[in-house]
């Protein structure tokens, strides 16, 4: 039997995530109420079998290929890269204080962060628990906690690095911070699994951006958790990309936790990897609270996106929206899985869902599933849900004009798209992911 | 410029078009008018190449090309133009951009250099006044909330901008008030030139007082079954199309 077989064997034995725990819980300090966190995850993780097409939040997202790579964890950063190596998966033009990660772990001579004003604190999660063991305390695992799935409790156990923005009572940053996750491929396949956790105090403000890159074509997993509490009155606005690189996988699973009269604007993109999935997970603290939720994905030939969310309106008085389009073509596979939960005590709910989606080609295929859980009775909810095509009076008309078919059908991807681009509220950012966008749709005939 | 003989057309397996004849020269403007359920439509889009029709027999000969064998946008980049009745709305699709795109397409069918940003806005810019339209509709999505009024209006814009050899103007009247018929039929004018040919489609006389034409078509069941100066056209307004069909029947 090969050494691989060997493995392979010893892992079913073990638990599919076997190979995931084969190190990483020793890279962050030891700190009493984080370690017995992370041994409790650790715990949940070898009681379970991996979740099957059977349980309803992976019906139509296949588990098998990923659990068959039997990825490791990356213990050591990559101390070898310049910022030269980094210079092309930057966006052009994008005024931020910016932190690199690299597999990971936090890369400092990438990162350039700039000057904060007083009240906040930017940098990377060992550092910070290293220099402060208690700063994150009630944050960092406590929002999550057992989170969405086993890959939220494999993050608990195998994190080792990750951001922290933490922003006192008041404080608004002008400029964006940006979150730069750079995977470059090693020998063997790797999983980083980098743990994000961002508070805001009463009354603060930011804008993050969160941005993940792939550098070549290798094949890796990212496995990132964040989770993120707004104070009363705090705003976040909050934009993440999603560009691994053709071979990727990428888990991504969000815990928002809103206080009174927060509000919380973030915009989803996926448009990269090989198969990529995200949980959103929102929690009311406080009333008045608003959750705003958007998103953009894009799937061709191989490639699966699939984002699920969650948001549990246990109290009155908040609003919550969730807006994704999705453009599929080729053979490519989208699944939108909303919840809307409004609890009994929560008066004057105000929620909205919408998933609309263009199929360019008769092989793609999307599985959309927008759900509302309603025991109040005096709310406002509503959803929609379309699945279309391009209209073929659109394209005559640009067509009519001397625009070739496959421009025509670009343009009107991105004119779809373009509600959901606008909402990234960055000229630099927009284009980004314009060009990203009409780049990956059918190229034009030159 | 145009040549149509004997074409003959199907929409859902049905005869619209049944042997259709006109010849068009340089610089010509020709009326074609019919009563509803004629064919007039049915021609305007044939000629431009939208899906749904079947050419069943019959030729287009335009600029001594086979028309019927080309793509829309082909047909387009050789200068054939088609001024929607009903322009449609694209949401999120920025005029600008869509503009630009048509031009430079057209542009480099034609073998001239794109336009820079520069001489482009400035070029948009002088065919707005012609169309007494306000700068803020080249930051709008095409069509997308405009009046009635202005999207007839952004159609001969976008003609005026990328002038076409051949021009069909497809009931361009249809649902404009006066004024805005005024200012659209000003638009046309300000675009006739002796290489300039177009084919103004319409039900009723009243464009024909501001677009003089210098012929007028009679279609009615597929076929033109009368042609006339412009004085046809105000026998029509007065007599209806019954004797013409009539006349020609007998």
């Amino acid at each position: 039997m090969s050494a691989a077989a060997t493995n392979i064997a010893a892992a079913a034995e073990a638990g599919p995530f076997e190979s995931w725990l084969a190190s990483g819980a020793e890279g962050l300090p030891a700190i009493p109420w984080l370690t017995a966190a992370r041994g409790t995850a650790r715990a949940r993780i070898q009681g379970q079998d991996a979740p099957t097409s059977k349980s309803e939040g992976w019906r139509y997202t296949g588990l098998r290929a990923l659990i068959e790579q039997q990825f490791r964890p990356v213990d050591e950063p990559v101390s070898a890269m310049v910022p030269d190596d980094i210079e092309d998966l930057l966006v052009p033009d994008l005024d931020a204080h910016r932190v690199v990660l690299v597999n990971g772990h936090f890369a400092p001579s990438l990162s350039s962060l700039g000057t904060l004003p007083r009240g906040a604190r930017v940098g990377g999660l060992r550092e910070t628990l290293a220099q402060d063991p208690d700063a994150l305390e009630g944050l960092l695992t406590a929002i999550a906690g057992e989170g969405a799935h086993v890959f939220t409790s494999l993050n608990t156990a195998g994190m080792n690095d990750g951001l922290v923005l933490l922003l006192e009572r008041g404080v608004a940053l002008e400029r964006p911070v940006e979150l730069v996750h750079v995977s470059v491929g090693m020998d063997d396949p790797r999983v980083a699994q980098p743990r994000h956790v961002v508070g805001l105090a009463d009354g603060a403000q930011a804008t993050l951006i969160e941005r993940y890159v792939g550098l070549g074509e290798s094949l890796y997993c990212t496995n990132v958790v964040i989770e993120l509490a707004l104070g009363r009155h705090a705003i976040l606005k909050h934009r993440r990309v999603q560009l691994e690189g053709p071979q990727g996988y990428h888990l991504s699973g969000l815990y928002l936790s809103q206080g009174a009269s927060s509000r919380y604007e973030g915009v989803n993109v996926g448009l990269g990897g090989a198969w990529a999935r995200t949980d959103l997970v929102t929690r009311f603290r406080g009333e008045h609270a608003e959750c705003d939720l958007a998103g953009l994905y894009l799937a061709g030939d191989k490639q699966l996106v699939d984002y699920h969310m969650d948001v549990n309106h246990g109290l009155p008085n908040c609003i919550s929206r969730e807006n994704f389009k999705g453009i599929l073509h080729g053979k490519g596979r989208a699944v939108f899985d909303g919840l809307v939960y409004v609890a009994r005590d929560a008066q004057k709910t105000d929620a909205a869902m919408s998933n609309r989606n263009l199929i360019l080609s008769p092989s793609a295929e999307v599985d959309t599933k927008p759900q509302l859980e309603i025991y109040a009775d005096d709310v406002k909810c509503s959803h929609g849900t379309t699945v279309g095509q391009i209209e073929p009076e659109m394209l005559f008309y640009l067509r009519s004009r001397g625009i070739s078919a496959a421009v025509a059908r670009r343009m009107l991807c991105l004119g779809f798209a373009g509600e959901i681009i606008d909402a990234l509220g960055n000229d630099a950012l927009q284009q980004h992911v314009a060009d990203e966008v009409g780049g990956r749709l059918e190229a034009p005939p030159a | 410029m145009l040549s149509v003989k004997g074409l003959k057309a199907n929409v859902d397996h049905k005869e619209i078009l049944k042997g259709l004849d006109l010849e068009i020269g340089p610089g010509e403007v020709h009326a074609i008018m019919g009563p509803n359920g004629s064919g007039k439509s049915t021609f305007a889009h044939v000629l431009s190449g939208r899906e749904g029709y079947e050419v069943t027999g019959g030729s287009v000969t335009f600029d001594g090309r086979d028309l019927l064998e080309l793509e829309p946008e082909e047909r387009a980049r050789l200068g054939l133009f088609l001024a929607f009745q009903y322009p449609v709305e694209l949401p999120g699709v920025n005029n600008t951009y869509f503009l630009k795109a048509a031009l430079n397409a057209i542009r480099k069918s034609r073998g001239e250099e794109e336009l820079d940003a520069v001489s482009f806005m400035r070029l948009m810019k002088e065919k707005l006044k012609i169309l007494h339209l306000d700068d803020s509709l080249l930051k709008r999505p095409v069509n997308f909330g405009f009046s009635g009024g202005e999207k007839k209006r952004n159609e001969i814009f976008q003609m005026a901008l990328l002038e076409p050899k051949l021009a069909i103007l497809d009931e361009t009247d249809s649902g404009l008030d006066i004024d805005a018929l005024r200012i659209v039929a000003d638009g046309v004018n300000a675009l006739r030139s002796p290489e300039r040919s177009m084919i103004v489609v319409t039900h009723y006389q009243r464009l024909l007082d501001y677009i003089q034409p210098d012929y007028v078509q009679v279609l009615a069941s597929g076929r033109i079954i009368r042609s006339g100066g412009k004085e046809l056209a105000l026998e029509l307004e007065e007599r209806g199309y019954g004797w013409v069909v009539d006349e020609a029947a007998a």
